[in-house]
This record gives structure tokens, sequence and C-alpha cells, in this order.
């Protein structure tokens, strides 16, 4: 699940998880999120979620995620611009297990969810 | 607390490069050329807002044709499947980007709004009671490119 208000980055992210494999969901806020999982009968494996977004915002998102039994094991990882190490802090207290600040690479960005155990083997080769 | 001590003219285009390597350049064949030419003309731009204990805009701005090739970059589209609002978002988004690494060189305490684009002259939008304090000028395939820094003159302005 990709979660942006920017459909530009929507499109960015959803291209390099399609080369994971994934098959990615979107919506443009934290609200329509929940919305979209609300009706979804799988919980995705793992959401890419930006910070500042209208309606509900990125860490709002995660905090409901993480209360919300049904979504426990969602990896969300926060891709967004607030790169201050007490919002990074926040983040991760939250409940999100990563945390990419743009801009970033598709390198980079594999990278990391390499580390969390969602890329296979030699995707990024 | 003046923010030319904070982020000189070096970090923003320490900043600019990284965007054109994650998203406009990655293959590292068209970068952004300085220019230094603070007076070159624009057609679109795009503005974050900063407020809290800095209290501020960061403006992108460039011509059409740029901002054109900038959706198509971030899009993987063709130039002339681009439209306006593709326009319209990548160029919000690359505001968005850089005045977010912006506030994170600011004191503590800043925030950072969405994204406001007007597909425009820069000269059509008027930041009342703010200066520019900083900026990076430079063509990008010949187009003329702009990241500028302004800084309200008055305390408590949030426009």
């Amino acid at each position: 699940m990709v979660i942006d208000d920017s459909r530009a980055m929507r499109m960015i992210l959803k291209r390099i998880v399609a080369k994971l494999n994934f098959e990615a969901v979107e919506a443009g806020d934290g609200q329509e999120a929940l919305d979209l999982l609300s009706t979804m009968t799988e919980v995705p494996e793992l959401a890419l979620i930006d910070w500042n977004m209208p309606n509900m915002n990125g860490l709002e998102f995660v905090t409901k995620v993480r209360a919300e039994p049904r979504l426990r094991e969602m990896t969300l990882v926060m891709v967004t611009t607030e790169s201050e190490q007490s919002q990074i802090v926040r983040a991760l207290a939250a409940g999100a297990h990563e945390y990419v600040i743009k801009p970033f690479t598709e390198g980079a960005m594999i990278e990391k969810l390499a580390l969390l155990g969602l890329v296979p083997t030699g995707a990024n080769s | 607390m003046s923010v030319e001590t904070v982020v000189t003219e070096d970090d923003l285009a320490e900043m600019v490069e990284q965007v054109w390597a994650s998203y406009l350049d990655p293959e590292g064949v068209s970068p952004l050329i300085p220019t230094a030419d603070a007076d070159q003309p624009t057609e679109v731009h795009s503005t974050v807002s900063i407020t809290g204990t800095w209290h501020g805009h960061l403006v992108y701005a460039s011509s059409m044709q740029a901002a054109r090739k900038a959706a198509g970059a971030f899009l993987a589209m063709e130039l002339d499947e681009v439209g306006q609002e593709d326009i319209s978002d990548v160029l919000g988004e690359l505001a968005n980007i850089v005045g977010g690494n912006v506030k994170a060189m600011l004191p503590a305490g800043c925030f950072l709004s969405l994204p406001t684009v007007v597909l425009a002259p820069q000269t059509a939008s008027y930041y009342p009671a703010a200066e520019r304090i900083s900026g990076l000028w430079g063509v990008w395939d010949g187009e003329p490119i702009s990241i500028s820094m302004w800084q309200s003159t008055k305390t408590g302005d949030n426009a």
C-alpha cells in the first residue's frame, strides 16, 4: 500500500514495489488508506507512508494501524521529508518499522526494504 | 536569527543535486547547471511555507518546458502526454522535498505547509512582508529553474 498525497510520489513508489513483485494499492491520505483497509479482506504486507498529508497525516495513520489488531502484521515504512531526529524517533515510537527520507533513490529504497526482509535475494542487482 | 547562517546556497545546491539524482536525472546525464542569474524568467512556481520558530517560504520556479520535463521524468511519461495536473503535482512534490530538507536545517519547532502550485510567473505571486534571502539559479537542458528562500520580515507572518 502506497499512501501519499502526491500522485507523482505514489507513482514512483508503485514503480519500485512493482519491481519487487508487490501489487500496490494507493491512497491519498491516512483516512483514505484506513477506509480502503476496512474493505480489504487481505491485509497488505507493506505500507509506504508519507507524513504530511491532508485529512489524516502519516503519524496518525501509523498510530491507528498499531491500535488495530487486524492490521498488526503490516510493515510500516515512513517515506517523508521530515528528517529531524525528533520526528524519526516519534514515528518509530508510534510503530513505524523503518524511515526513508525524501529524496531517495530506487536503490536506497530497495535496500531499506531488504533490511525488512521484503526483497527477494538479488532484486537490487 | 538569520537563516542565511543556517541554510546556505551550498546547502540548497546539495539538496537539489540529490533531487536530480533521485528523480529528474538518475542517469546523471542532464544536471542542473548553475547560472547565478537571479533575474532569469520563470513561468510556473511552487511554494511551501515554513512556520513556527522561523517564518518564510521555499519557492521552486521554472519555465513551463522545464516543468513539463520534470513531470515527464518523475511520472515516466512522454512530454506530449504531460498535462497541467501532472505538472502541478510534480512541482508541488519538488517544493515539498526541498522545503522539508530546508526545514530540517532550521531551528527546531518549524512546520511545513502543503505545497501551493501556480502555473504563472513568479511575479504573479507576491510574498508580502517577505524578502528573498537565498537562492539557486540554473538551467536544465537550457531551461531556467530557480529555488529560492524567502524570509518573512514580520514575526508571526504565516502567509
